[in-house]
Order: C-alpha cells, then sequence, then structure tokens
C-alpha cells in the first residue's frame, strides 16, 4: 500500500466533517432573518416593486393614483423593506466583488435560449409573472417561503408548495440549455 | 433605526443570496430539476435555524411577528403563476436585485419584468379582488393555531424535520452535477 491511497481516507475525512456552504450559509441566513424579526419585522421583497410604480404614477398621474385601491394599500416607498432590496444590491455588489466573481457571463436556462435576446425575454417573462404571483399570494420566496414559514404561517406552507409543484413540473416541460 | 437595520439585513442577505449562488439563474434551475438541490437546501436551514430562534427568542422578549393570512384561492393561483415565472426566468424578486449588484444583465431584465407585472398587478387588482382575493379568507392562521399546539413545539418540530430532510437527501445527482459546476 502505497502512502497516496493512505492519504485517500484523511482527505476524505476532512471534507465530511466540514459543513457545506449551503449549511454554513443557510444558518447565517438563518439568524439574519431571526435577526430582522427581532428588531423591526420579517423579511419582504416582492411589495417594494407596487410601492416603487405607486411613486412613479404619483408624479405623472397624481388622480389615478390616489383612487387605485391597491396603491392606496401599499403606501409610500419610505419603508424598511425599501431599504432592504437598496442594501441586496449593495450586497450583492460587495459579496462578488471581494470574491472577484463580478459581471458573470449570462447564463443560458432552456434550450430554446439560443440567441442574448431570447434570454432577455426568458428573464423579462419570469419576472413579469413572479411579480404578478407574489403580489397574488402576497409574497415572494423571502416574505413568504423565508420568513413566513419561520413564522408557522399556513398561507406560507401553501405558497412554497405551489411555487415549488409548478416551478418544477415548469422546469421539466422547458427542455434543459446549459 | 429601524431603516439602518433594514438596510444592513439586507447587506447581509444580498452577500448570503450571491454567494451560495441563489442568483445564479443556473442554480436555480439545477435544483428545479432536482439536479443539484443545494438552494433548495439553503433555504431549508434558514427556515430551520431561524423559526427555532425567533420561537426560543419568544420567550424572553417581544418579536416583531407579522403573519400573512390565507386566502386559500389567491394564495395558491399565486404560487403556481410565481413557480411558472420562477422555472422561465431562474430569478425571483430578491435574487434578480442581487444579480444586478453582481453584474448580471439578465437580472435587470427581470426586473423590468418585475416592475411591469407589478404595475398590470395593479390596474386589475379591483377586477381580481372579489374572485381571487376575497374568497375562502382564513385570516393570520399559523401552524400552531391549527394544530393546538405551543407555537415553540411546532418550530422545534419543522427544524427538526428540515435539518434531517436536508441531512438525509443526497444534494446532487450524479450524471449532471459535473457540468453544472459549484
Amino acid at each position: 500500500m502505497t502512502d497516496a491511497t493512505l492519504a485517500t481516507p484523511i482527505a476524505a475525512r476532512r471534507t465530511a466533517t466540514a459543513l457545506p456552504p449551503w449549511a454554513t450559509l443557510g444558518i447565517a441566513f438563518g439568524l439574519v432573518s431571526a435577526a430582522a424579526i427581532a428588531l423591526y419585522g420579517p423579511i419582504g421583497v416582492s411589495g417594494t416593486y407596487p410601492r416603487f410604480v405607486g411613486a412613479v404614477l404619483r408624479r405623472i398621474t397624481p388622480e389615478y393614483a390616489a383612487a387605485n385601491p391597491y396603491l392606496v394599500k401599499m403606501g409610500s416607498l419610505v419603508t424598511t423593506e425599501t431599504m432592504l432590496v437598496v442594501g441586496l444590491l449593495i450586497g450583492g455588489f460587495l459579496s462578488s466583488w471581494l470574491g472577484r466573481s463580478r459581471g458573470p457571463a449570462i447564463e443560458t436556462v432552456h434550450a430554446r435560449e439560443t440567441t442574448r435576446a431570447r434570454r432577455y425575454a426568458d428573464a423579462f417573462a419570469g419576472g413579469f409573472l413572479i411579480l404578478f404571483g407574489a403580489r397574488l399570494a402576497g409574497g415572494c420566496t423571502s416574505g413568504h417561503i423565508i420568513s413566513g414559514i419561520t413564522q408557522l404561517a399556513v398561507s406560507s406552507v401553501l405558497f412554497g408548495a405551489a411555487v415549488f409543484g409548478s416551478g418544477m413540473l415548469t422546469a421539466r416541460i422547458l427542455k434543459r440549455g446549459y | 433605526m429601524t431603516l439602518i437595520f433594514a438596510l444592513l439585513v439586507g447587506i447581509a442577505m444580498g452577500a448570503l443570496i450571491q454567494r451560495v449562488g441563489a442568483s445564479s439563474p443556473r442554480m436555480i434551475l439545477a435544483s428545479l430539476r432536482l439536479e443539484n438541490v443545494s438552494i433548495i437546501k439553503f433555504m431549508a436551514t434558514t427556515i430551520a435555524v431561524g423559526t427555532v430562534v425567533v420561537y426560543v427568542m419568544s420567550l424572553w422578549m417581544p418579536m416583531h411577528f407579522d403573519i400573512k393570512p390565507t386566502y386559500i384561492v389567491g394564495v395558491l393561483v399565486g404560487g403556481l403563476i410565481f413557480g411558472t415565472g420562477f422555472a422561465i426566468g431562474g430569478y425571483c424578486p430578491g435574487t434578480c436585485v442581487v444579480g444586478m449588484g453582481e453584474g448580471r444583465r439578465d437580472a435587470f431584465a427581470a426586473l423590468l419584468g418585475g416592475i411591469t407585472g407589478a404595475l398590470v398587478f395593479t390596474l386589475v387588482y379591483t377586477l381580481i379582488q372579489a374572485s381571487l382575493i376575497k374568497p375562502l379568507d382564513y385570516g393570520k392562521i399559523t401552524l400552531a393555531t391549527v394544530l393546538h399546539m405551543p407555537a415553540l413545539v411546532v418550530a422545534l418540530a419543522l427544524g427538526a424535520v428540515l435539518l434531517a430532510v436536508v441531512t438525509l437527501v443526497p444534494t446532487e445527482r450524479r450524471a449532471r452535477a459535473a457540468r453544472i459546476g459549484r
């Protein structure tokens, strides 16, 4: 038996004891999400989109904006949620800059994304549907799935099941392109 | 002060999402196609740790809970639409913002799509309110109220189940894992 074959199990043992990145980063995110609930309230993102739409419409057509019940319900853009979204932009920038992975190449995910324009079209269509769906359900991945299930909300468990059900089905129907 | 807290939470959250690869559409699709479920495991670990920590903390201090109402039709239809868009674009409302910070150009297309989706929802809200949002509204119910059990017990059980699942289920399907990377 050579030194090389003896060395293999030791290396394997070392990697087995260290937690995988999803576990350490997940534990950190769990603590951050709990800290938000302790300090001011659960994390959320998707409500910022209609608040932004409201801020724009209040400038263009103030009468319509004041009469639209949804914009009135969602209120001003000056909220903790808007600050969180600004933080996401900064956090994504800082982390990729420090990790030297800024400006990754565009990733195709479906076989039909044969041109850059088709990838943009899929990203736009996906963005449209996630926001329409999130506003109908009252939350998105962070507001419903992460902080909603964290607070044991029945609505968030239903939302999560529907998202992964239709998401896995759609991903299976569309041919993979990577 | 809460605005500053929220900004710091956002920065931490953005950095964690970037590091784990959740802002990568390819990693999202790899999870949805069950080729590499590390993003689903990341979310499940987050929920497990978060739920146990908040309900243990709630024994000693007041927490800022905010439970979303269970209007079954709207929540389910919204979830089905969301899941379809999630699989088509590979982004969610937060990860496309992180992706923009990272310099992903298709993330900007997803953000514009999101603003358009929110605009259309705003325009049709009064039309769909009666059929999708008002019916079967059970209000702000939790698993604890439905099961008639203390929230801490349900949180501990949920945390244990999620951690057991992420530990036992393999992360990668061997044949395709090498091609996805990360």
